[in-house]
């Protein structure tokens, strides 16, 4: 167990979340049940005044995750100064068996509780409140990943252990790494990046004919290959060096930190891609505000990647 | 997610914060005292570690002590040549050193051996052997002194020379041929150089030891195997590699400042329970000014959003605020009171300046560790709030 | 058009129930001067809040202009009353340390309109109801007639087509009564809705009052 001043800012506001989930679920799993639209009941009356409170809490659980995502990478990546044989956060993140699940599942989360705020956006600009039952489910099964994740990295820290040597992401990120990540780099990385470029297309094709089904799924592919191909081919042309496959590094000061434009583009792009086609679906109404965030920010995220390998071409006239 | 800041709202929330001034001048002060007080020892750590960092990066990479009986002895300098032998080793460097406590003033100084022909073992050593001529130091039979040193010398009326008491007792007289400025002050402020011949009669040494010897490795790779090499050799050396010291260091700071932090974490507890005791608690008036904003119109999410407005704006003002504070007192006032804490070995020691070490990463530390935890105490009132029966104006 | 059908409201206290209004019905037309009398407790307020959608029935419905307000989610029911309807209180319930105009405004401020636009409905109101010279006079500082003015200002200063009045008359003096009544009758030419809530028998006998309505203990008598 290590006590930098990070973690225990991060084991706080775990603690702090979890306070505030347990009670939005209690509160949601009650409206869930005794919800009553037409009801006069004082008992009615009270459960409308809870649902603010639960949106209150999950709109502040939300707001800080955010930034306590980027700040969790942080962290790991300053601890990999402490831990022997750690460069970057990928080596802390895996010291720990479960740390790419705990990354797996922040990511998850944030995919779903945003998800949940758009419900809520939805539902409240409607008269007759149609998805409050539907919200207040989804927030009563959303608690449980969300307390798997708090979970996960209260025992994450306090399984990480300074003296135990790790692997760097050299070996991690590398066809020679024994884990299922070496899958990756079995498949010749031209097929991946063709993917990914299909997908994006797909993402645009699916844009202009207004098909809500196909951009979703588009989307949801395009998130995948993205982070598959940027781990495969476009970080090494990030860091100009071959052999280099991290995709933490790229968060580092000595690439100016583009990782982190790269990954909001991306998740933004997705994000409104993929929640707010499902919610399209089940408003029935579309709100072309979205897709167009979700086109705007995929492709913001397609010309950042893209550039590198254009520009280090442009440079040094072969490609790596 | 599109919707505008309501600027308007934010003038309300402005001026509600300032109509009740009285009430929340106890909360922000005492807020910005824990940030202040939460930010100085981060800062003072944070500074600290990144001297100590400094230092360590020009250390050697091993230092080899000799123990006999478990006591630290000094090293016979013919070992010097094996250790040379040793693949990977590119210079092994014997030192003369050792402090010297003074007593009138209660202060260790740290005395160092040169020699003219003999290279230092670091590099900010190095520059300042570099200015003096050490030929003329050995036959003027004088020293050069940090900073420190010369000040407490010369408030004990030692101005130009300095009367050593040997091991034997004898009276040592070294003049005082120079003061010396360094960049690294941590431990450049109390040493003492002065030539070795002088250093072996002050500490009562023979001249053919010394009192431990630094190794130099040009391929850090290679450094357990030297280690493993020497240890074989030698079995009464005991070596300590760069990265023993910086570890021990990492944990005696993080050690010291994680002791501070879990007090923080209960005080921000104790701080989050009064913030909604204080909160809860709504005056006839502000539960009456609640029901007038009800009945022209405003909605409950309305005065959430208003609520949430005021705790931020008194919250990020408390922030700045506290950061402020301890900004200047560490870096202005040199953090008086708190500083010892931290460092606590003998008084010559701290006079060096905490150099600079504020960046995003700390500031962010910061408003996680502070910001986010007063919202969520406000949370909960705040709903409360926005659910009171506007009726309450009707009566 | 405002109607009350068949309304129950119970205030619960946790240690009895109080019945506000057993059974209510109640038919406004629109542009009516209607005043409700009664003592203090017979339902006159509760009513009030009903129809701005401020508090909920047990039982019944609450009909504005075509809309079932007692049904509305919060943020709706808001709305609907910033669009519709301007409430006056017994002593005038402003926020005492803003000046005339913040206060005015006050009920603008959730709709995030721009500068421009919030300056103009502001000086409009004001300038109504000659209070424009003292826009920014904090308003515990104002005479109990000007404060009377500021308050009908943000009353009417979003245009509501009703307008709800809680014992307006029970702090002042008659010559601000008549004042009072005066700009009621003016309001009342112009169309509006005015609902009155009072015991002040001033009222009883004007001659703009198109209906009377008699509470006693949450029921109408008459």
């Amino acid at each position: 167990m290590t006590m930098t001043p990070e973690i225990i800012a991060l084991l706080m506001l775990d603690a702090l979340f979890l306070f505030f989930a347990i009670i939005a679920f209690v509160l949601s799993v009650r409206i869930f049940v005794k919800w009553n639209r037409h009801a006069t009941t004082p008992v009615q009356y009270a459960l409308e005044k809870q649902s603010y409170l639960v949106s209150v809490v999950i709109k502040y659980i939300f707001v800080l995750k955010i930034p306590l995502f980027l700040f969790f990478i942080f962290t790991c990546d300053k601890l990999s100064n402490i831990i022997t044989g750690a460069m970057c956060a990928a080596g802390v993140v895996n010291s720990v068996e479960f740390g790419l699940y705990l990354t797996l599942f922040k990511i998850i989360n944030l995919y779903l509780f945003g998800f949940w705020l758009i419900v809520n956006r939805a539902d409240m600009q409607e008269e007759k409140l149609p998805f409050t039952k539907l919200k207040f489910l989804l927030f009563s099964l959303f608690f449980f990943p969300l307390v798997a994740e708090i979970g996960l990295e209260i025992s994450f820290f306090a399984s990480l252990n300074i003296s135990k040597i790790v692997s760097c992401c050299g070996t991690l990120f590398s066809a020679a790494s024994t884990s299922y990540l070496a899958l990756l780099f079995s498949v010749d990385s031209t097929v991946i990046v063709g993917i990914f470029y299909f997908f994006a297309a797909l993402v645009g094709v699916a844009y202009f004919l207004k098909n809500r089904l196909v951009f979703i799924f588009a989307n949801g592919m395009f998130a995948i290959f993205a982070i598959i191909s940027l781990i495969v081919f476009f970080s090494t042309y990030v860091y100009e060096l071959p052999t280099h496959n991290c995709p933490f590094c790229l968060l580092q000061k000595e690439y100016y930190g583009i990782g982190y434009l790269m990954y909001s583009t991306l998740f933004i792009g997705t994000f409104f891609g993929m929640c707010g086609g499902i919610l399209e679906e089940l408003t029935r109404r579309s709100d072309v505000s979205f897709f167009t965030i979700s086109i705007i920010f995929d492709g913001l995220y397609c010309v950042i990647v893209t550039l590198y390998p254009v520009v280090y071409y442009l440079n040094n006239g072969v490609w790596l | 997610m599109k919707n505008k800041i309501n600027l308007f709202l934010v003038e309300y929330a402005i001026n509600a914060l300032l109509r009740r001034g009285w009430k929340h001048f106890f909360i922000v002060s005492i807020f910005t005292f824990l940030i202040f007080l939460l930010s100085s020892i981060l800062f003072i750590s944070d500074a600290i570690k990144l001297e100590l960092n400094s230092t360590l990066n020009l250390l050697p990479e091993i230092t080899l002590q000799r123990f006999v009986g478990g006591k630290q002895s000094d090293v016979p300098i013919e070992r010097m040549d094996a250790l040379l032998d040793i693949e990977g080793v590119s210079r092994a460097i014997p030192r003369v050193w050792g402090y010297y406590y003074f007593k009138p003033a209660g202060v260790n100084f740290s005395v160092v051996g040169i020699d003219a022909y003999e290279p230092q073992y670091k590099e900010a050593l190095q520059s300042i052997v570099d200015t003096v001529d050490v030929k003329a130091l050995e036959n003027k039979h004088g020293m050069i002194v940090g900073e420190g040193v010369k000040k407490v010398l010369s408030e004990n009326y030692y101005k130009d020379f300095f009367n050593f008491v040997t091991n034997d007792g004898r009276w040592e007289k070294v003049h005082i041929a120079g003061v010396f400025h360094s960049a690294i002050s941590l431990e450049a402020n109390d040493m003492i150089l002065l030539p070795k011949k002088i250093a072996y009669e002050i500490f009562g040494m023979d001249s053919n030891h010394a009192t431990d010897i630094v190794v130099k490795v040009s391929n850090p790779k290679e450094i357990p195997m030297v280690v493993s090499k020497i240890n074989l050799l030698y079995p009464d050396m005991r070596t300590i590699t760069k990265d023993d010291i910086r570890v021990s260091y990492q944990n005696i700071f993080d050690y010291k400042s994680g002791f501070f932090l879990s007090l923080f974490v209960v005080s921000a507890f104790t701080f989050f329970i009064i913030v909604y005791d204080k909160l809860s608690g709504l005056s006839a008036e502000e539960k009456k000014e609640i029901g007038i904003l009800k009945a022209v119109g405003w909605s409950m999410d309305d005065i959430i959003k208003e609520k949430f407005y005021e705790s931020f704006i008194l919250s990020v003002c408390a922030f700045i605020l506290g950061l402020c504070i301890s900004l200047f007192f560490v870096y202005g006032l040199h953090a008086p009171l708190l500083r010892d804490i931290f460092i606590g070995y003998s008084n010559l020691k701290p006079s060096f300046d905490l150099p600079f070490s504020v960046d995003g990463g700390m500031l962010s530390l910061l408003f996680l560790l502070s910001v986010p935890i007063y919202i969520g105490a406000t949370l909960i009132p705040t709903w409360r709030a926005s659910i009171l029966d506007a009726d309450e104006v009707m009566r | 058009m405002i109607v009350l059908k068949d309304i129950r409201k119970v205030y619960a206290t946790p240690s009895e129930e109080v019945i506000a209004l057993d059974h209510v019905s109640l038919h406004i037309k629109a542009g009516q001067f209607c005043v409700l009398k009664g003592a203090s407790g017979s339902g006159k307020s509760t009513i009030l809040s009903l129809i701005a959608g401020l508090s909920k029935p047990n039982s019944g419905e609450v009909i504005v202009d075509g809309k079932q307000i007692s049904k509305l989610p919060d943020t709706f029911s808001a709305n609907f009353r910033r669009a519709h309807i301007g409430f006056i209180f017994q002593k005038f319930h402003l926020i005492p340390t803003l000046s005339v105009k913040e206060n005015i405004i006050v009920p603008l401020i959730p709709e995030n309109l721009t500068q421009e636009h919030m300056e103009e409905r502001a000086q409009s109101a004001m300038e109504k109801f000659s209070i424009a010279h003292k826009a920014s006079s904090i308003v515990k500082y104002l005479s109990g007639g000007e404060q009377q003015r500021v308050a009908i200002a943000r009353a009417l200063v979003n245009q509501p087509k009703i307008i709800l009045a809680d014992e307006p008359t029970a702090n002042l003096d008659a010559k601000l009564s008549l004042e009072l009544i005066a700009i009621f009758e003016m309001l009342k030419s112009e169309g509006v809705s005015i609902i009155v809530a009072t015991h002040d028998p001033l009222f009883f006998e004007l001659a703009c009052v198109d209906s009377l309505i008699e509470m006693k203990n949450g029921a109408i008598i008459a």
